[in-house]
């Protein structure tokens, strides 16, 4: 993983200092309310319903054990036990105190770590493929490309002020982990024709209260362009996104009015001034980020372990787990394994200071003390030998981290929603909740196999409802709190290009959403043929015969 | 760099509908105005922001400074904040006109963590056109 230099780590400290220096001055009265909610949310830091929220970055994902444990630290000494994995791979703390945010900082700067550009109209952390370098069907490793942009994103001197946040996501997979179709921007790196690094660059895509999918613009960008063509993007946005109404400020409203040929048109006009400048990559920038990620030794072991194969039969549920939460890695007699956050009656994503430290213990017993966050707000070991998953699988049960639902309907993708958030119209861990509780044999959920739950509190769509097969939307309802559900959206990858969820009718009260998604997979297992998935299924019969069996007429 | 209320000796700022080259007047530019190339020929430019959240006004001023090759005094003025002058300052600007009612702090370490917080930066600006990874070895 990418190891910081005395100029990161340099930059990072005096980024603790500017913020204190920052928070002084606002506690003194020197700084407006308003001048320094913007000041903290370049820093991450929110006011919510009940306390400030702090989003410490975790670049795309990836963190070293030294650092989950900090994290730990961090839960146990400045907020209640507990931190909360989002869905951008990012880690919030709910409880901070807002004049001890500096020193939660300047904890993360010990571990080069901070909370930079995690809230605000700015670039966000770059967000990308949780098994990246290690994932079976990888074209080429994303982590050296994220690592660029953050470093070119971070204080920004023209792009920190942007008409509204910015999201990058970049994917080297054919089965697109990182959802880029439903960014600002989404980048595909791939090796062309030529044998040579390029990118497909996808723009104006993203979910909210207009959801559209992004589209291409460039396609085989040489790598060493990377930056100089995202700095024309950036300036054409930055100089014509709108800025009179936040609804219509993202980078998508843009595209739409000027059409994505037109918007094309002044990004390339732009790029003209801007390609072989100061910001290209020469091969010995891309040399020694690509160097920051070379893989690791692997010693080489057994492709099969019969070991393995003796515990899987012996133990049911353990196979059921291999089965479900560990992915194929691209080195023989390896795996990659999924630690599921998503256990009835805690709410998804949420990890105590016992279980950071606990994992962090893994990564360096079982790998090679390297963690992910994936956005679906589970924690990813990417470096296990298979010889030893049935060790991992008995201290992961032990620690609540082992449900086997990797991929099923109870691993809901679920923001924080009314529970934390001020922008909520409805709660929504409550709702996953109560569909956990609903669904709670792991025989049914098998059965009915992969299916996407995704929960938002709001049209903000932090949860991506829209692109879940099943999508659960809050809404206000003359001061209730009622949910409206979507179904057939799809996040892209694979053979399938990115979908937005249907509504299937109209919406309904809290209590009554498990019944409705019980009809929804009723639906589903009456009219399903041999290995048809929920989304295979939907995309065949159509959203009528689910409106029928929810509502009674179609 | 200088912070000051000050109007050049005598120099009028015209707003764009207005100004002419052969003026010897400064231009006022609104953070939405397009850049043109006979600006440069202007002896100050200043950018007015409407807001201190506005970045419209960073993008003019770079292709101002790059783009067109301008090298007189480029002035902010409008909503400019202490605490966005280190971005204007690495997007070309050399002037500027605090907003009503905000003033910095006696010079001293307070007012440099304000205006330079940081001692260098990852990427490349008007100020310093070469990224940090090209001028300095970045070893670990
Ligand atoms: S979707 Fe809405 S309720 Fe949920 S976290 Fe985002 S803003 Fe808050």
């Amino acid at each position: 993983m990418y190891t910081y230099d005395t100029f990161d780590r340099q930059f990072v400290r005096e980024r603790v200092s500017h913020y204190r220096s920052q928070t002084e001055r606002y506690l003194a009265g020197e700084l407006t309310e308003d001048e320094f909610l913007q000041l903290r949310l370049r820093n991450g830091l929110y006011v919510q319903r009940l306390a400030p929220m702090l989003r410490v970055a975790v670049p795309y994902g990836t963190l070293s054990s030294a650092q989950l444990r900090k994290l730990a630290h961090i839960a146990r000494h400045f907020d209640r036990g507990y931190g909360h994995l989002s869905t951008r791979q990012n880690m919030q703390f709910n409880w901070p105190l807002l004049a001890e945010v500096p020193d939660i900082l300047e904890a993360l700067a010990e571990v080069d770590m901070h909370a930079i550009q995690t809230s605000g109209s700015c670039i966000r952390n770059v967000t990308t493929d949780q098994f990246a370098g290690v994932a079976g069907d990888e074209w080429v490793d994303p982590r050296p490309y994220c690592e660029l942009i953050r470093q070119w994103s971070t204080s920004h001197p023209e792009f920190d002020w942007l008409p509204r946040k910015f999201k990058i996501a970049i994917t080297g997979s054919r089965d697109d982990r990182a959802a880029t179709a439903v960014h600002d921007i989404g980048l595909k790196v791939f090796r062309n024709d030529t044998g040579s690094i390029a990118f497909d660059v996808l723009v104006g895509g993203g979910l909210g209260r207009t959801p559209v999918v992004g589209q291409v613009i460039r396609r085989n960008l040489a790598a060493e362009h990377l930056l100089t063509y995202l700095e024309a993007i950036m300036r054409v946005y930055n100089r014509f996104g709108r800025r009179d109404n936040k609804y219509k400020a993202r980078i998508k409203i843009l595209v739409r009015a000027m059409t994505a040929d037109g918007f094309r048109e002044i990004v390339d006009e732009e790029w003209s001034h801007l390609e072989g400048g100061s910001s290209t990559l020469g091969a010995d920038d891309l040399a020694r980020m690509e160097a920051h990620f070379a893989r690791p030794d692997y010693p080489r072991l057994e492709t099969e372990s019969t070991e393995l194969d003796t515990r899987r039969l012996s133990h049911p549920q353990f196979s059921r787990w291999v089965e479900q939460n560990v992915a194929p890695h691209r080195e023989a007699g390896y795996a990659i394994v999924t630690l599921s956050t998503k256990i009835t009656g805690v709410p998804p994503g949420d990890v105590s200071d016992s279980q950071m430290e606990a994992v962090a213990d893994w990564a360096d017993e079982y790998g090679f003390g390297e963690i992910r966050i994936s956005h679906e707000q589970n924690f990813v070991l990417p470096d296990v030998s298979r010889a030893r998953l049935f060790e991992l699988w008995q201290q992961a049960e032990a620690n609540q981290l082992a449900t086997a639902n990797v991929g099923l309907i109870s691993d809901i993708i679920c923001c924080p929603g009314g529970d934390y958030c001020s922008l909520a119209n409805a709660k929504s861990i409550p709702v996953a909740e109560a569909i956990q509780q609903q669904l709670k044999d792991l025989d049914y959920q098998h059965d009915i196999g992969p299916l996407d739950l995704n929960i938002s509190g709001c049209m903000n769509a932090c949860g991506h409802h829209h692109v879940g097969h099943i999508g659960i939307l809050g809404v206000d309802k003359k001061g209730s709190e009622y949910y409206q559900i979507s179904l057939g959206g799809h996040a892209g990858g694979g053979n399938s290009a990115a979908t937005l969820g249907q509504i299937v009718g109209p919406s309904c009260a809290r209590a009554d959403v498990p019944s409705v998604i019980k009809k929804i997979l009723d639906t589903f297992v009456d009219n399903r043929v041999v290995d048809e998935t929920f989304l295979g299924c939907f995309q065949r019969i159509g959203i009528e015969p689910f409106k029928e069996r929810i509502y009674g007429t179609v | 760099m200088a912070l000051s209320n000050r109007i050049q000796n005598g120099l009028r700022l015209t707003p764009l509908d207005e100004w002419m080259p052969e003026s010897g007047d400064g231009l006022l530019l609104d953070v939405a105005d397009e850049p043109e190339a006979r600006f440069i020929r202007a002896p100050v430019i200043a950018i007015r922001f409407p807001a201190f959240t506005d970045g419209r006004g960073l993008s003019l001023a770079v292709l101002l400074r790059t783009r067109f090759g301008f090298e007189g005094e480029l002035r902010a003025i409008g909503e400019v904040h202490p605490d966005i002058i280190h971005y204007m300052r690495r997007c070309g600007f050399d002037n500027f006109q605090l907003a009503e009612g905000k003033c910095l702090p006696p010079a001293g370490s307070k007012t440099d963590s304000i205006l330079a917080p940081y001692s260098d930066y990852y990427q490349a600006s008007v100020l310093q056109p070469e990224p940090a990874s090209r001028r300095i070895r970045r070893v670990a």
